[in-house]
C-alpha cells in the first residue's frame, strides 16, 4: 500500500456574510411594480457552526451595478475618440442584448438582426429627412418598423430550422443593402441618407459635449436593452420558453403540457425586434446619418465574435463580448487591419478553450476543479476504501466515514477466505448447513446497502425460470437487469449471486 | 396492444355467508374483464406438495365486468368541509400551526390553507422547495408570497403564522422556535436560529374557488382523475388555527406560550378528544363555527406535541402534550374505490376462502375473500389471521430494508407482481415499512389491493408463501383429511369475542398469528378456561398489541416500541395506541407473554433451512402418548415441508416456565440443529454475549407442548411457522399430518381427553 499524505482541510470564507436577527422584524422591500425583490438575500445554516448566515445567492445584479457604474462614472474623463469608443460599444451592446433574445430565450437563429436595425433606422431616416418628421418622432417610428419586420422576418422561422434559416436571413440582409443601394434617390451618398436630425444639437456634432451626450444616450439605449431583456426573460414569456427548453426537439410535448411554445417563441422574436427598431433610429441620429454598410457581412460578422466571445444566451455575454470587440475593432485603430485578425484569434481562442464563451468561464472553472478534485481523488484513495479529508468534508453521517474504515478492512479479511472449496460449498447448498467461513463470507454480502443489491427475478408466475437483477434503492424506482443469463433451477440462481458477489469482493 | 393491469380488492376482507361483498376493481388496457368466483384450494405451486389448486364457483354473477381505472388518493391529510365558506377570507387574518417538518425541502409542501393548485386561487402556509417557511395567496391570476429567511430545521418544532391585511397588502411571516430539550429530533445545544420575522406587502388578494380548508395538502384537479389532494406535507401538526384579523408580535407570542387565541375564527385543538381509550380521526374545532377537520387516510393521532416533556410518556397521563398528528405523503388507509360488482355468498356456502377472478387478455388477478358460515356449521374452526395479513399487507423488505437478506438468508426471488408494486407505489405500506420520511408504518388497512394475499403468492424475500398463501396448506390438508373446519378471522374474534369461538371443539391457529388485540387474548383464554381446545400451529404468535381501529376496522393499528423483532421503532411517548388508549409494543411486556395462554412464546426466527421435530421423554407419558400414535419412538417429525424443508422452521416458538408456560405443561418434542441464521431473538437478550445462535444456544429450537385446562380444555401447541406446510407433503400422509389427525380426532369429541386418567403420582421402578 502506497504510504498517504493526509492534507489538512478547511477554509477561511472569503465571502461577506450576514448575521441576521431571527426574533427582529425584517420588513422586505420590492422592486415597483414587481413581485420581485431588488436583491435575492438567501439566510442559510453554516454548516460548520450551524449559525444563521444571510448570503446574497445571486450576485449578478451587484456586478451589473459595480460594471455600469464605472462605466458611467469614468467616461465622462476619457479623451474624445475613446468617448465614442464608449458610446459604440453601448450601442452594440444593446444590439448584442437583444440579439441573445433571439437566439439564446426565444432558440431561433436568425442573421437579420442588423436588418432590422438598418432597415428601422433606414425607415426612421428617410422619415425625419423627406418627411419633415421631428427626430423624437425617429424613436416611435423605429420600433414599429422594427415590430413590422420582426413579424415579417419571424413567420418563416417556425417553418424553417436551424441553419436554413440562418441563410434566409442572411439573404435578407443581403436584399436590403442592394435594394437601398440601388434606390435612385441615394445614389450620389452611396446608398446612405445623410442630414439626420438628432437629439444632439448639430453644432455639438462631434464636439465633447455631443459626444458625452452621445455617450449618455447610448448608455441609456443600453440599459433600455437590459431591461427589455430582463422583463422577456424573467417573465411570463421567458419562464414558459425556460419550461420548454429542456423540451426544445419537441413543441409537441412542450404543447401537450399546455405550453404555447412557437407563440412564445414568436413573441420574443417581435419584442426583441421592435427594441432592435429603437436601437437602429438611434442609430441613425447618433451617426445622424445612416449607410448600407450597416447591412453588409462585416459588421454582422463583427457582431457575431461578440456573441462567441462573451458567450451566447448571457446578457452579461453579450456586453462583455461588445466591450472586448469594439476596444480592438474601434479602440485601437492604429493597429490597422491587424485588429480584425487579433479578433479572429480571440474567438477561435475562446471557441477552443472555453465552452461558453468569457462569461461562462467560471463555470468551467469550477466543473475543471471538480473534475480535478475526483480525479486526484481517485489516486488518492481506493474505490470503497477509506476517506480522506477532503472527502470527509462531503460526507454528512460521519458514522459512514467508520463503515468505510471498517468495511474495506472486513473485506480484506474476507477476501482471504475466499478459496475453491468455500465456493464448491455453497454451489453444493446454497441455503445449507454452512462453514463458519462461508457464513461470515454470506453474512457481509447479505448486510450490504441497499443500492444496486442483487435480488432474483421468478420470470413467469409459477416457473423455474430466474434471472439476476439489482435493486435500485430508491423508492419507486425499479431493478436493473445484471445480464442476460437465465437460470431454470433457484439453486443456480443464489450460486449465480453468491459468485457476482465473490467477484465484487475479490475486485473491491 | 398496450399491457393491461388489473388490481382490486374485497371490502369487507371477511364476511359471513349470505353478506355482500363489494369487489373494486381497477383495470387499465381494458374496459372488460371475466369475471368468476373461485375458492382457494391450495396457494403454493411448489412440487413436493399438491400445487396450486382452484375451483370454480357457480354464481349467479355476470361473467363479464365493466372496468375503468381506479385512481387512489395517498397521502394522510385533514379536510374541512367549511360548506359556508367561512374559511374563504376576504377580511384581514392570520393562520397558525405548530410543525414539526421532517423533510423540508425539495417539493413544495402545504401545511394548512384553503389552495387550489390548479387555478391558483386562494391561501396557503406551506413549505417551499427550499425548505423554507412560505405564505402564499393566488387570485387565480398571479400568486404572490412571502418566505421566512430561516430555513426549517428537519424534525424541530416551530410556531409558524402569518397574517395578511387585504386593505394594505402587508403579510406577516412569523416563525418562532419551541424547541425544548424533549420535544425535538436534536437538542438546544445545537446554535440553530430557529425565528423568523419578514414582513412584506404583497401585490394579490386572495381570490376564492369552491374547495375545501386542507391541513397538510392542498387541492388538486385534473380532467382524468378529478379532484384530489397534492402538495402533501411530511411531519407533525399540532393545535392550528385561523383568526379573522391580524394578530400582534405580543399575541403570537402568546399562542407560542401555549396559550390559545382569544378570539378565534377556527382553533383546531388537537389535544380535545382524548379519551382513556384513545381518540378519534376527527380534529376538533373549539371555534365559534365548529369547523371540524376529518382526517382521511388517517393522520396519526396521539403524537408527542410541540409541549412535549418526556415526563408523561403517555397521551393517558397528559393529553395536553400529546397535540401532534403525524401526517405523511404515502399513507393509505383507503383506496375509496367505487364498487365494480358485489357478490352476496349463499348462505350454504362451504365456508373457505374464495376469489374473485378477473382476467383480461393475459392479465388475471384473483381478489380474496374468506368467507365464514352463515352459522358455525363444523366443530373445527380455522381461525384466519387477518391482524397478521395486514400487517404484512404490501411489504417492500426486499426493496427498502437493508437487513433483510441478513435476516432472512436468502437473496430474495421477487416476481412481475413485486416488480409492479415497487413501481407503482401506490398502494400503500406494511407495518414492516417506512414512511418517505423514515418514520414507521403503524396503520394498515384490507381497502387496498394487497400483492401477498394472493393464492399463489411467495413472499418476496425467501421465496415461500407466508400467511394466506401459506395457510392454504393447512385448509387443503384438513380437506385432504377428511375434516370439516369453518373458517374464523382475527377480525371476527376481536369485534364479536368468546362467541366467536364457543360454538367449536376446537379452533386452530394458523402458521403466523402474530398480531393479537386484546379482545382476542380475552376470547382464547375464556374459551380455554370453559373448556374449548386449542390447536395453536404457528410461530411467533400472540405478539404484538394491536388493535382494530374501532370507528374502521377494515384498518388496524400497531406501535413498535421497545422490545422484539421490530421493523421500526417508535419515538419515545409514541408508543399507545391512538385507537384503545393502550400501550402497543410485544405482549409479553404488559404480562401477557403468549405462553401464559398457549404455553409457547418466539424464540427465534430464521429462513435458511427448517429441521424436523424430535421426541422429547414427556411424549412417552400416556397423558400424551396417544398424540404419537403410529409414530416411531425416534422418529424425526417433519423432516420435509414446503417452507424450507422442515416442519420446524422460520420462526419458532419455545417453552418457558419463567414466563408463564403453565407449570404442568408437557414438552413433547423440539426441534434440532438450527444453524446460527437463527439467532435467539431480541426480547430474550439481556446482557449480548457471542453464541446466541441455533449452533451455540440452547433456548434457539422450537417446541411441541401440551397440556390441559379446566372442563376438558387443552392446549396442543407447535411452534413453528414451518409446521403447517409440511402437513401437504407426501400427498398429505406424513408424521406431521399423523400428529395432527390424533389431536383432531380427540379434540372434536366431548367429554374427557384420551390420557386424561393419567394423574397419579409417578412411582418408578425404572
Amino acid at each position: 500500500m502506497t504510504e498517504r499524505t493526509y492534507h489538512k482541510v478547511g477554509r477561511r470564507p472569503w465571502e461577506l456574510r450576514g448575521t441576521p436577527d431571527g426574533a427582529a422584524e425584517r420588513a422586505r422591500a420590492r422592486v415597483p411594480g414587481a413581485r420581485r425583490h431588488w436583491l435575492k438575500w438567501r439566510d442559510v445554516h453554516n454548516p460548520k457552526t450551524l449559525r444563521r448566515e444571510r448570503i446574497l445567492a445571486d450576485k449578478k445584479p451587484l456586478w451589473w451595478t459595480i460594471g455600469l457604474s464605472a462605466l458611467a462614472v469614468t467616461t465622462p474623463f476619457l479623451p474624445n475618440s475613446l468617448i465614442s469608443v464608449v458610446s459604440i460599444f453601448c450601442i452594440y451592446a444593446a444590439i448584442n442584448v437583444l440579439w441573445t433574445l433571439i437566439v439564446g430565450t426565444a432558440g431561433i437563429f436568425s442573421l437579420a438582426t442588423l436588418a432590422v436595425v438598418g432597415v428601422s433606422g433606414y425607415v426612421a431616416a428617410a422619415a425625419n429627412v423627406y418627411l419633415g418628421v421631428p427626430w423624437p418622432f425617429m424613436l416611435l417610428i423605429g420600433p414599429a418598423v422594427g415590430f413590422v419586420f420582426g413579424a415579417i422576418l419571424a413567420a418563416p422561422s417556425t417553418r424553417l430550422d436551424g441553419l436554413y434559416y440562418a441563410l434566409l436571413t442572411m439573404g435578407v440582409a443581403e436584399i436590403c443593402r442592394v435594394f437601398v443601394m440601388q434606390l435612385k434617390a441615394l445614389t450620389q451618398t452611396g446608398g446612405a441618407i445623410t442630414q439626420v436630425d438628432s437629439f444632439i444639437p448639430e453644432d455639438w456634432f462631434l464636439q465633447r459635449p455631443g459626444l458625452l451626450l452621445g455617450f449618455a444616450g447610448a448608455f441609456a439605449l443600453l440599459l433600455g436593452a437590459l431591461l427589455v431583456w430582463r422583463l422577456v426573460n424573467s417573465e411570463r414569456l421567458g419562464l414558459l420558453l425556460r419550461v420548454a427548453r429542456t423540451s426544445r426537439e419537441d413543441e409537441a410535448f412542450a404543447e401537450a403540457v399546455g405550453i404555447d411554445f412557437r407563440r412564445a417563441r414568436l413573441w420574443v422574436f417581435v419584442i426583441s425586434s421592435a427594441a432592435l427598431g429603437v436601437v437602429g433610429a438611434f442609430y441613425a441620429m447618433y451617426y445622424r446619418s445612416i449607410s448600407p454598410q450597416i447591412f453588409s457581412l462585416d459588421q454582422l460578422l463583427l457582431l457575431f465574435a461578440m456573441m462567441v466571445i462573451g458567450g451566447l444566451g448571457r446578457a452579461e455575454g453579450a456586453v462583455v463580448g461588445a466591450a472586448i470587440v469594439v476596444l480592438i475593432d474601434k479602440g485601437l485603430p492604429e493597429l490597422g487591419p491587424i485588429r480584425i485578425i487579433i479578433v479572429a484569434a480571440i474567438m477561435i481562442g475562446v471557441t477552443i478553450f472555453a465552452r461558453e464563451g468569457l462569461t461562462g468561464a467560471r463555470d468551467q472553472f469550477r466543473d475543471f476543479r471538480k473534475r480535478k478534485a475526483g480525479e486526484r481523488r481517485a489516486l488518492r484513495t481506493e474505490k470503497g476504501g477509506e476517506a480522506m479529508p477532503e472527502e470527509a468534508t462531503e460526507v454528512h453521517d460521519k458514522q459512514e466515514l467508520y463503515y468505510r474504515r471498517f468495511n474495506k478492512r472486513l473485506r480484506d479479511r474476507l477476501k482471504g477466505l475466499i478459496t475453491p472449496e468455500l465456493i464448491e460449498e455453497h454451489r453444493r447448498d446454497p441455503l445449507g448447513r454452512h462453514s463458519d467461513a462461508l457464513g461470515r463470507v454470506l453474512n457481509y454480502f447479505r448486510r450490504g446497502e441497499m443500492a444496486d443489491k442483487y435480488i432474483i427475478h421468478r420470470m413467469e408466475p409459477a416457473v423455474e425460470k430466474f434471472r439476476i437483477m439489482a435493486v435500485s434503492g430508491v423508492r419507486g424506482m425499479p431493478p436493473r437487469v445484471v445480464d442476460d443469463r437465465e437460470y431454470d433451477d433457484i439453486r443456480e440462481a443464489y450460486h449465480a449471486v453468491f459468485l457476482l458477489r465473490v467477484n465484487d469482493l475479490l475486485e473491491s | 396492444m398496450t399491457d393491461i393491469r388489473l388490481f382490486g380488492y374485497a371490502d369487507p376482507l371477511s364476511a359471513r355467508a349470505g353478506q355482500p361483498i363489494d369487489f373494486m376493481v381497477s383495470a387499465e388496457g381494458t374496459k372488460e374483464v371475466k369475471a368468476e368466483i373461485v375458492r382457494l384450494v391450495h396457494g403454493d405451486f411448489n412440487p413436493e406438495g399438491p400445487g396450486f389448486i382452484e375451483e370454480t364457483v357457480a354464481t349467479d354473477l355476470s361473467p363479464t365486468l365493466a372496468v375503468k381505472r381506479q385512481y387512489t388518493q395517498n397521502g394522510s391529510f385533514a379536510r374541512v368541509a367549511d360548506p359556508d365558506g367561512r374559511l374563504a377570507l376576504d377580511g384581514p387574518f392570520t393562520v397558525h400551526a405548530f410543525i414539526w417538518p421532517s423533510m423540508p425541502g425539495g417539493a413544495r409542501q402545504t401545511i394548512l390553507g384553503r389552495w387550489s393548485v390548479k387555478e391558483g386561487k386562494g391561501y396557503a402556509l406551506g413549505i417551499n422547495p427550499e425548505g423554507k417557511l412560505e405564505f402564499w395567496i393566488g387570485d387565480g391570476e398571479t400568486v404572490d408570497q412571502v418566505t421566512a429567511d430561516a430555513p426549517l430545521v428537519p424534525k424541530v418544532w416551530v410556531l409558524a403564522s402569518a397574517s395578511f391585511d387585504p386593505a394594505t397588502g402587508e403579510a406577516r411571516l412569523r416563525q418562532i422556535g419551541v424547541q425544548n430539550s424533549w420535544n425535538s429530533h436534536i437538542g438546544p445545544v445545537t446554535p440553530f436560529d430557529h425565528d423568523a420575522h419578514v414582513k412584506e406587502v404583497l401585490r394579490v388578494r386572495p381570490a376564492h374557488a369552491d374547495i375545501p380548508f386542507l391541513i397538510a395538502g392542498a387541492h388538486e384537479e385534473n380532467p382524468e382523475r378529478g379532484r384530489f389532494v397534492s402538495t402533501l406535507y411530511n411531519g407533525k401538526i399540532d393545535r392550528s388555527g385561523v383568526v379573522a384579523r391580524a394578530l400582534s408580535a405580543d399575541e403570537m407570542a402568546a399562542i407560542a406560550d401555549g396559550s390559545p387565541p382569544a378570539d378565534p375564527l377556527t382553533y383546531w385543538d388537537t389535544t380535545e378528544g382524548f379519551t382513556d381509550r384513545g381518540i378519534g380521526n376527527v380534529i376538533t374545532d373549539t371555534g365559534p363555527h365548529a369547523l371540524h377537520a376529518e382526517g382521511v387516510n388517517r393522520p396519526i393521532r396521539a403524537m408527542s406535541g410541540w409541549n412535549w416533556r418526556g415526563r408523561d410518556d403517555s397521551f393517558r397521563l397528559n393529553p395536553s402534550q400529546y397535540g401532534a398528528v403525524a401526517f405523511h405523503d404515502d399513507a393509505l388507509t383507503d383506496c375509496g374505490w367505487s364498487p365494480t360488482v358485489a357478490w352476496t355468498p349463499p348462505t350454504d356456502l362451504k365456508s373457505g376462502v374464495y376469489a374473485l377472478k378477473v382476467t383480461a387478455g393475459d392479465a388475471v388477478d384473483r381478489i380474496p375473500v374468506i368467507i365464514r358460515p352463515d352459522r358455525a356449521r363444523a366443530k373445527i374452526a380455522v381461525q384466519m389471521s387477518t391482524f397478521t395479513y395486514l400487517a404484512y399487507a404490501n411489504e417492500h423488505l426486499s426493496f427498502d430494508a437493508q437487513i433483510a437478506q441478513a435476516i432472512v438468508a436468502h437473496t430474495p426471488v421477487i416476481s412481475g407482481d413485486d416488480l409492479e408494486y415497487q413501481k407503482l407505489q401506490e398502494f400503500g405500506l406494511s407495518t414492516y415499512d417506512h414512511h418517505s420520511d423514515g418514520a414507521g408504518v403503524c396503520y394498515s388497512t384490507w381497502k387496498r389491493p394487497i400483492i401477498n394475499i394472493r393464492p399463489g403468492y411467495r413472499m418476496a424475500g425467501m421465496n415461500f408463501p407466508w400467511a394466506l398463501p401459506a395457510d392454504l396448506s393447512l385448509l387443503w390438508w384438513l380437506e385432504h383429511a377428511g375434516y370439516d373446519y369453518d373458517l374464523i378471522t382475527d377480525h371476527d374474534l376481536d369485534r364479536e369475542g368468546l362467541a366467536a369461538l364457543t360454538p367449536y371443539k376446537t379452533v386452530l391457529n394458523v402458521t403466523h398469528p402474530e398480531y393479537y388485540s386484546e379482545g382476542m387474548l380475552d376470547a382464547t383464554e375464556q374459551y380455554l378456561t370453559g373448556g374449548g381446545r386449542v390447536m395453536y400451529l404457528g410461530g411467533n404468535g400472540y405478539y404484538w398489541v394491536t388493535a382494530a381501529c374501532p370507528d374502521d376496522p377494515a384498518c388496524i393499528e400497531v406501535r413498535k416500541l421497545d422490545v422484539g423483532s421490530r421493523a421500526w421503532q417508535a419515538e419515545p411517548g409514541e408508543g399507545y395506541l391512538a385507537s384503545t388508549g393502550e400501550r402497543s409494543g410485544l405482549w409479553r411486556s404488559r404480562g401477557r407473554a403468549p405462553q401464559k395462554l398457549v404455553g409457547l412464546g418466539f424464540t427465534a426466527e430464521g429462513m435458511d433451512r427448517a429441521e424436523p421435530f424430535e421426541r422429547m421423554p414427556d411424549s412417552f407419558h400416556k397423558r400424551v402418548a396417544w398424540i404419537f400414535d403410529g409414530i416411531g419412538e425416534e422418529e424425526l417429525i417433519g423432516d420435509f415441508g414446503l417452507a424450507l424443508g422442515g416442519a420446524a422452521g422460520v420462526e419458532l416458538d419455545r417453552y418457558d416456565l419463567a414466563l408463564g408456560t403453565p407449570p404442568h405443561t408437557l414438552l413433547l418434542a423440539s426441534s434440532i440443529d438450527h444453524t446460527d441464521n437463527y439467532p435467539l431473538v431480541s426480547e430474550e437478550i439481556s446482557y449480548a454475549f457471542p453464541g446466541r445462535g441455533g449452533t451455540q444456544d440452547p433456548q434457539v429450537r422450537g417446541d411441541m407442548i401440551y397440556f390441559t385446562t379446566a372442563n376438558h380444555g387443552a392446549v396442543f401447541a407447535a411452534g413453528s411457522i414451518s409446521w403447517s406446510q409440511a402437513l401437504p407433503c407426501k400427498g398429505g400422509e406424513n408424521n406431521v399430518g399423523t400428529v395432527m389427525r390424533n389431536l383432531l380426532d380427540a379434540f372434536v369429541k366431548d367429554g374427557a381427553l384420551p390420557g386424561s386418567a393419567y394423574t397419579g403420582e409417578e412411582k418408578h421402578w425404572r
